[in-house]
């Protein structure tokens, strides 16, 4: 993409007003999209991005410029733009860059972009089948493919210089079912850091088809979900987004750096029941959230944030490394180059426990059993978090009762924590786009199934 | 290669192809600072270029785009855009746009904005910290401050004959403080929009944070039940933002809305009026042509409570024989075209908003709904959402509320309005903005602690 030469002209630019670190990153990307609704397909896009963000510190101040023009004079250009914004003591520069190769830890074996199109239309109308198969009262269906590679290269002033590919497919089908002018909808959306490979190793297609729309029917012969404080048991997979929400925000460094997070300061502490040990692993092979580098150059780490209740360590990126006097943790990451980069999650998940699943509902008191979560957000000063259940069932007597809808559980992350009281043995992860200053990242969620001993949850 | 060339040799590559070709441009520049305790924390600067091209080959679109205008691009964008048309199946017949005779001129660039200098900016941010921290002792921590500017021009032109470009600024800011009272906390926001430096009340910005921060310190639970809510202008219009959807023709012709068929019909109560303007000041969502180049209007969506007409594109209007209402919606110049409002707001009435909580009598003041993009409902139109606001008591505003959930319907929320307020307050603006004024709808329910 840009050359060595290059680079280290550019970031000696970019210290020249007095910034102690400089960094590059540079970035080419290509992606493709195609939709189908009911049966046929609707539109197909190609888009290719192109540029490169370059920041700067000088100590705890950092400044990012980006620009789509990545010629030598391009990118001097934006450095001194960079520069112009840093004042202190000239710095006379003389970056020298050691080039490096990541370890390939997600080796692809069919580029998406490559895949000729009427074979990803074939996919798509195979989700629209199977999703249809599954009753009459589904009135429609969407499906869409989504897949980019990236090839980035990340230099800074302190002799880096790598780069790595990302490639990322995902699938997404949405089923509508309906009667009597009363519709509802059922979602599923598996993706990987991997290539087209992922519909033969690891997803199968209509089978995704036909859990949204199975959910969607299920739905709409569901009643209003009642209010009130309860018990909730969380069901794996993409259940983990309640932790994802209400306690993995609070540990990313860009909250605990300004002690705007519920955890700051209490490394070494018991916040969650004993029973809860939880991870943010970057390492997984193949997964939605993990990368070989993070977007500083740095190798990624499974970091174990919870161990049996502990607080054990934050999610910390290059800059606020130097806010916390920790090292960061290979979790700085970012949309693309139009986004500095902060710390974020990568694949988040509660770790299995020893409860076996049919005890835990069988001994569940009267409450609901959320089997499949929406999506939620969290305001991390105050912990409070939101979220909504995609598909819920009341719990009766310890056995899962009928489905109900327009479920959402609120609280505090806190306190949630504590009141874990059972985590399952079957772990799953889950596939999520996380948005936060540094834009929409992938991530993975996931836990085992979990019980609550008590959550506040809206319904009607 | 030179971006005028590179649109000639493109636009002239499609004819010999034969197929009708639009390119979409854009250009732009954007700043922002954030501040942090009197100093710069966050300051970036971005300069950026992109364009969208566009194939119309047997009644089908196909899109391709590129941020770098190099050699292989341009084949690239031809034979990427060709092929996307090529496996278009949909029976719905698209179409370009030759241009209108004449566009309304708006006059949406203020050059003050481009030329305002970084350190005036900075000095705005610096300024709105510190007036937020000054509110009261209780604000402990501004936990995030920015001032932001950005410039922007748009270029649309096609084999067809249309050749039409826009420019625009805007100059914002917000501020997140946070209050303690022991161990007490909450957090308060304000976001501010303007092509009008010279008008920005820095003061008010920061006291409107202050205010929501410390007026909500000791939130509690309701009992759940059903009550009579006074949703606040900006959590109105959030809940408009997130189910305006619906009055999508697109979606309606999918089957994703309950409004399709129903144009004509009364699908709201007789005090609201839906407005679609897209001739808006201060707002990036206005412009003089649509994303397809159709020159823009003013109309009611819902007048009184009746559905005049849905938003169309040109593909959803020709499929349902009427005129385009000009909200074709590019969200980029890489984007494909959809269809999505421009600025759309709940038309406001004269009555204040003490008139408003008056009329409540007893019942419940919401100023903050959260988790829109998860609780809500596109399709159905249910919500289910985290909450905070207050009580009323007597028709007046008393304690604070947080810790519950509203749950509802949007389709019947808009037959639910019994008044509308007067405080018409507009969202941050995207490709679409959304406003209104408070409303007082007749009956929510909410969960909070058991009775």
């Amino acid at each position: 993409m840009i050359l060595k030469s290059v680079a280290e002209q550019a970031l000696n630019a970019a210290l020249k007003t007095g910034g102690d670190f400089a960094e590059i990153y540079c970035e080419d990307r290509r992606s493709g999209a195609m939709g189908l609704v009911d049966g046929h397909v609707e539109a197909a896009s190609t888009v290719r991005r192109h540029g490169a963000g370059i920041r700067v510190f000088r100590g705890l101040n950092s400044v990012y410029v980006h620009t789509n023009d990545t010629s030598a004079s391009g990118l001097v250009a934006a450095a001194r733009k960079a520069a112009d914004a840093v004042s202190g003591d000239a710095r006379v520069g003389d970056i020298r860059l050691v080039r490096s190769l990541p370890r390939n830890v997600h080796p692809i074996k069919e580029m998406p972009m490559d895949v000729a199109g009427t074979r990803k239309a074939k996919l798509l109308r195979d989700c629209d089948l199977a999703a249809k198969a599954v009753s009459g009262e589904i009135t429609q269906v969407r499906a869409n493919l989504t897949h980019w590679d990236s090839d980035v290269l990340i230099a800074n002033s302190e002799g880096l210089f790598t780069g790595d590919t990302r490639v990322y497919t995902r699938l997404y089908v949405a089923a509508v079912a309906s009667r009597d002018g009363d519709s509802q909808s059922g979602r599923e959306a598996p993706g990987a850091m991997m290539g087209y490979e992922l519909f033969t190793d690891r997803v199968d297609a209509a089978h995704t088809a036909r859990i949204a729309a199975e959910r969607a029917v299920t739905m709409l012969h569901a009643e209003p979900c009642p209010a009130g404080v309860m018990p909730v048991v969380i069901d794996s997979g993409f259940g983990g987004v309640i932790f994802h929400e209400a306690c993995g925000h609070s540990l990313e460094a860009a909250a605990v750096a300004f002690g705007n997070s519920e955890f700051a300061g209490k490394l070494g502490q018991r916040i969650a029941s004993p029973i809860v040990t939880a991870v943010d692993d970057g390492t997984l092979p193949g997964e939605w959230g993990s990368l070989n580098i993070d977007d500083e150059g740095l190798p990624t780490t499974r970091l174990v944030l919870i161990e049996d209740g502990i607080l054990k360590n934050y999610m910390i990126d290059r800059l606020n490394a130097r806010r916390m006097n920790m090292p960061p943790t290979g979790s700085g990451r970012r949309q693309d180059y139009t986004f500095a980069p902060t710390s974020r999650m990568r694949n988040t998940y509660i770790a299995a426990g020893r409860d076996d699943e049919a005890e835990i509902i069988a001994s569940c008191p009267d409450g609901l059993y959320a089997k499949s979560m929406g999506g939620g957000s969290v305001n991390p000063v105050t912990g409070e978090f939101n979220f909504a259940v995609d598909e819920g069932y009341l719990i009766r007597g310890g056995k899962v009762d009928r489905p109900v809808r327009g479920a959402s559980l609120i609280g505090r992350g806190g306190e949630i924590l504590m009141k874990i009281d059972r985590v399952g043995k079957d772990l799953r992860l889950a596939q999520g786009m996380c948005g936060a200053s540094s834009g929409s990242v992938p991530v993975n969620v996931g836990q085992p199934m979990i019980r609550v001993t008590d959550i506040t949850v809206g319904g009607r | 290669m030179d971006r005028n060339a590179f649109i000639r040799r493109l636009l002239d590559a499609a004819a010999e192809r034969g197929v009708a070709g639009e390119i979409c441009c854009e250009r732009g520049e954007s700043f922002e600072v954030s501040v942090k305790n009197g100093e710069i924390h966050q300051y970036s600067v971005a300069d950026s270029a992109g364009l969208g091209f566009r194939v119309l080959k047997d009644g089908h679109t196909g899109t391709a785009s590129t941020q770098i205008l190099d050699k292989d691009a341009l084949a690239q964008l031809m034979d990427g855009a060709i092929e996307n048309a090529d496996l278009v199946e949909s029976k719905d017949e698209q179409f370009m746009y030759p241009g209108d005779e004449s566009y309304p001129d708006l006059n949406l660039y203020n050059p003050e904005i481009g030329a305002m200098d970084a350190a005036v900016k900075i000095d705005m941010a610096k300024r709105l910290e510190r007036l937020a921290l000054d509110q009261d002792p209780r604000i402990t921590q501004v936990e995030d401050c920015a001032v932001f500017s950005s410039t922007g021009e748009r270029m649309l032109t096609n084999t067809l004959g249309l050749h039409v470009s826009m420019k625009s600024a805007l100059l914002g800011g917000y501020v997140c403080v946070v209050a303690r009272d022991g161990e007490k906390v909450n957090t308060g926001m304000k976001v501010f929009f303007t092509m009008k430096p010279d008008e920005v009340d820095l003061e008010a910005v920061a006291k409107a944070a202050a205010k929501e921060a410390l007026d909500g310190l000791d939130g509690a639970p309701v009992p759940s039940g059903k009550y009579r809510v006074l949703l606040k202008n900006d959590v109105a219009g959030a809940l408009l933002a997130t189910f305006s959807g619906v009055f999508s023709a697109d979606n309606a012709q999918r089957g994703l809305s309950r409004l399709k068929g129903r144009e004509g019909e009364i699908v709201a109560a007789g005090c609201v009026t839906l407005t679609d303007d897209p001739h808006r000041l201060d707002s990036a969502a206005s412009a003089p042509f649509d994303g397809e180049g159709v020159a823009t209007r003013v109309k009611a969506v819902v007048e009184n409570g009746r559905l005049n007409t849905l938003l169309h594109n040109l593909k959803t209007a020709r499929k349902q024989g009427v005129e385009t209402t000009a909200n074709a919606a590019r969200a980029s110049y890489a984007a494909g075209v959809g269809v999505a409002p421009t600025n759309f707001f709940f038309a406001p009435s004269d009555t204040g908003f003490d008139a408003m909580v008056e009329r409540v009598g007893d019942g419940l003041l919401i100023t903050e709904l959260q988790g829109m993009h998860a609780g809500a409902n596109a399709v159905t139109g249910d919500f289910s959402l985290a909450a905070k606001g207050f009580k009323i008591e007597g028709g007046r505003v008393a304690s604070p509320v947080n810790q519950i959930t509203v749950a509802g319907n949007f389709y019947e929320l808009l037959k639910d309005v019994e008044t509308v307020g007067s405080d018409l307050e507009f969202r941050a603006p995207g490709t679409s903005c959304f406003g209104s004024p408070c409303l007082l709808i007749s009956g929510l329910s909410v969960a909070g602690k058991a009775e």
